[in-house]
């Protein structure tokens, strides 16, 4: 069997992987994304109950995704669906905040399911 | 009063009728006889003394009715200041009453306040208990795993999350009791730079596929991990990282991606024997108190992934990972031996009922005695709901079936194989009871088939 050669050219790699890291962080610099628009989370709180209940939406272009799709999309694939209900408010920020760097979430993605979390959450 | 005033006037009127009575009879005394200048004069004053008391009269007449007039007035006044106060009385009892109303009622959900949750602390984490029973080996109940994770969050963009595992093993066969076992998984500091660059320190769980960032008794599907996860790469790395996601339009795909610098591997006694690879070991403090890597490069490494919803519940993920660096602890660069690990993972998503993920694991690295060691590993495992058939039994929706192929050749022993098979039953989304049989095909006589009951606790 052919194997891939991960040996020699990879000697520097330590170094390839902090040069990439300085490059990515003049990334970093870039202006923070303004907040997507509101208009897309007008439905939330009539979603919000059937949101659980897949609510089929097209992931069409035009169509903003709203909190709740976000998180009847993302919030039962790595592990079973937690409700709104279980956690306050400020809970969920902390919660969403862990949430979006270990699913590398995007923050415009997150920003809106916080939302929808914060709207239906337990007090 | 209307009766005062009366008797006021019949005062009037006798006074006036005795008054003339008197002056007749003086005027009949005339008649006869010649009137004297001091009855004349006597009887004037007394007309006079008269007249006067009639005038006073007639004032205090005019006051009264003045003082009656105002007092009308008054009465008027007091009347309206009245009906006024009824109608503050009652609007008041209107409003108590809306409040009343709105108190009953659970309050409006007010703004999040900054001030109040700008930093929080919490404790997450799962539990697992477990009853094991190996062939050939007594059945036994133990704490599998209680694990801990301490996030504190601190304002909005910085997180520092650590993780802990406790286990309780006996000491048997060397001697009695039992001991706790206590350690750290990870611990890391995480700052979201800005919406595409979040920047990672400390005892950072490594993207190198995605199982080790993405297992906790209550999420994993298994009661133990895929073995070539657990034999051929580091699930942490001391060092730092930036990671991120970008999104692809407005469908909610993204990509997104990790690079980091770690300590990296080691040698776990000195040498570039291929046996002597150390995953987990080099952690910056040395035995002696000494401060140091314990090879000179460290290791680099990342991963790409990108994710695309079809729609809620129907979705793809893939990733390509990839990490590398020397790992023989020795200083000459000519002489030293490199490890590298490359990983390929996907997971899909076919409606909520249906799941199906896996990883491909290939390391290779250099060695003093056994020259180059090719490993290879495997996973694929799939679960489906019974949620799905749309039956109406009342237990049957909280069972998930599941299944596992499991490999790993690490390049010094023989592959080993394993087929997992079993279920989960949801008691809560976070409180899971699974059972499986494992069976395993492998030359090491202490590997063997075994059944695990598992409970496990997400909280
Ligand atoms: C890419 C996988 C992934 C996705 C997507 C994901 N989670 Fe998680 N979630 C995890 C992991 C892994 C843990 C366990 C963390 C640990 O134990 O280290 C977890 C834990 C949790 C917990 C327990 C408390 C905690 O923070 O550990 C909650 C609540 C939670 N997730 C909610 C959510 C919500 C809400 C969403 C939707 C935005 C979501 N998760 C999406 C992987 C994921």
């Amino acid at each position: 069997m052919k194997q891939i050669k991960f040996n020699r050219f990879s000697v520097p790699a330590g170094l390839a992987g902090v040069i990439s890291a300085a490059w990515i962080t003049s990334l970093a610099w870039l202006p923070a994304h303004a907040d997507p628009p509101i208009a897309g989370t007008a439905s939330t709180n009539s979603v919000a109950a059937a949101a659980p209940a897949a609510t089929a939406v097209a992931a069409s272009e035009s169509h903003h995704l709203t909190g709740a799709e976000l998180y009847s999309i993302h919030c039962n694939r790595c592990h079973p669906e937690r409700y709104p209900t279980e956690r306050t408010g400020a809970q969920w920020k902390t919660i969403m905040l862990h949430m979006q760097v270990r699913a590398n979430i995007p923050v415009q993605q997150s920003k809106l399911i916080l939302k929808y979390l914060q709207d239906n959450s337990g007090r | 009063m209307a009766t005062k005033m009366q008797m006021k006037t019949n005062v009037i009127r006798y006074g006036v009728a005795a008054t003339t009575g008197l002056f007749c009879l003086a005027q009949a005394g005339n008649a006869s006889a010649e009137v004297s200048d001091a009855d004349f004069n006597a009887l004037k004053s007394a007309v006079q003394q008269l007249g006067e008391e009639v005038q006073s009269l007639r004032q205090t007449n005019q006051i009264e009715t003045q003082t009656h007039q105002a007092d009308l007035q008054q009465i008027q006044e007091l009347r309206s200041k009245l009906a006024e106060t009824q109608q503050t009385a009652v609007e008041a009892k209107q409003k108590s009453d809306a409040v009343a109303e709105v108190q009953s009622q659970p309050p409006e959900r007010a703004p999040i306040d900054e001030a109040t949750v700008n930093h929080n602390f919490m404790m997450l984490g799962d539990a697992e208990f477990q009853y094991d029973k190996s062939s050939g080996q007594n059945g036994t109940f133990l704490l599998a795993d209680f694990a801990p994770i301490f996030v504190y969050r601190g304002g909005d963009n910085i997180l520092y999350e650590a993780g802990f595992d406790t286990f309780l093993g006996n000491n048997a066969p060397s001697s009695a009791g039992a001991s706790t076992s206590f350690q750290l998984s990870f611990a890391q500091l995480d700052y979201v730079v800005n919406d595409y660059v979040t920047f990672v320190a400390g005892d950072m769980l490594l993207p190198l596929g995605t199982y080790s960032e993405r297992s906790a008794g209550w999420l994993n599907k298994f009661p133990d991990n895929p073995l070539a996860v657990d034999a051929l790469i580091p699930g942490t790395g001391v060092g730092t990282q930036l990671r991120g996601a970008i999104p692809l339009g407005q469908s909610g795909q993204f990509i997104n991606y990790s690079v980091y610098g770690v300590n990296g591997e080691s040698s776990a006694d000195g040498t570039g024997n291929a046996r002597a690879l150390d995953l987990g070991g080099n952690v910056g403090q040395l035995s002696n108190g000494g401060i140091a890597s314990l090879n000179g490069s460290p290791s680099g490494g990342g991963r790409l992934g990108y994710f695309v919803p079809f729609k809620p519940h129907y979705d793809l993920e893939v990733g390509v990972s990839g990490m590398a660096g020397q790992w023989d602890n020795t200083l000459d660069m000519v002489q030293s031996h490199v490890w590298s690990a490359g990983v390929l993972d996907a997971a899909l998503h076919l409606g909520p009922n249906f799941e199906a993920n896996g990883e491909y694991i290939l390391t290779r690295y250099g060695s003093g005695d056994q020259g180059e060691v090719t490993q290879q590993g495997l996973f694929v495992q799939a679960g489906y709901r019974l949620a799905g058939l749309n039956l109406e039994l009342p237990a049957i929706n909280n069972i998930e079936l599941v299944a596992r192929y499991d490999a790993v050749h690490d390049g010094l022993n023989p592959r080993v194989e394993r087929y997992t098979a079993g279920f989960i039953y949801y008691i809560t989304n976070t409180l899971l009871f699974e059972g499986d049989y494992e069976f395993l095909h492998s030359p090491d006589p202490t590997q063997v088939d075994h059944m695990v009951l598992q409970l496990s606790y997400g909280f």
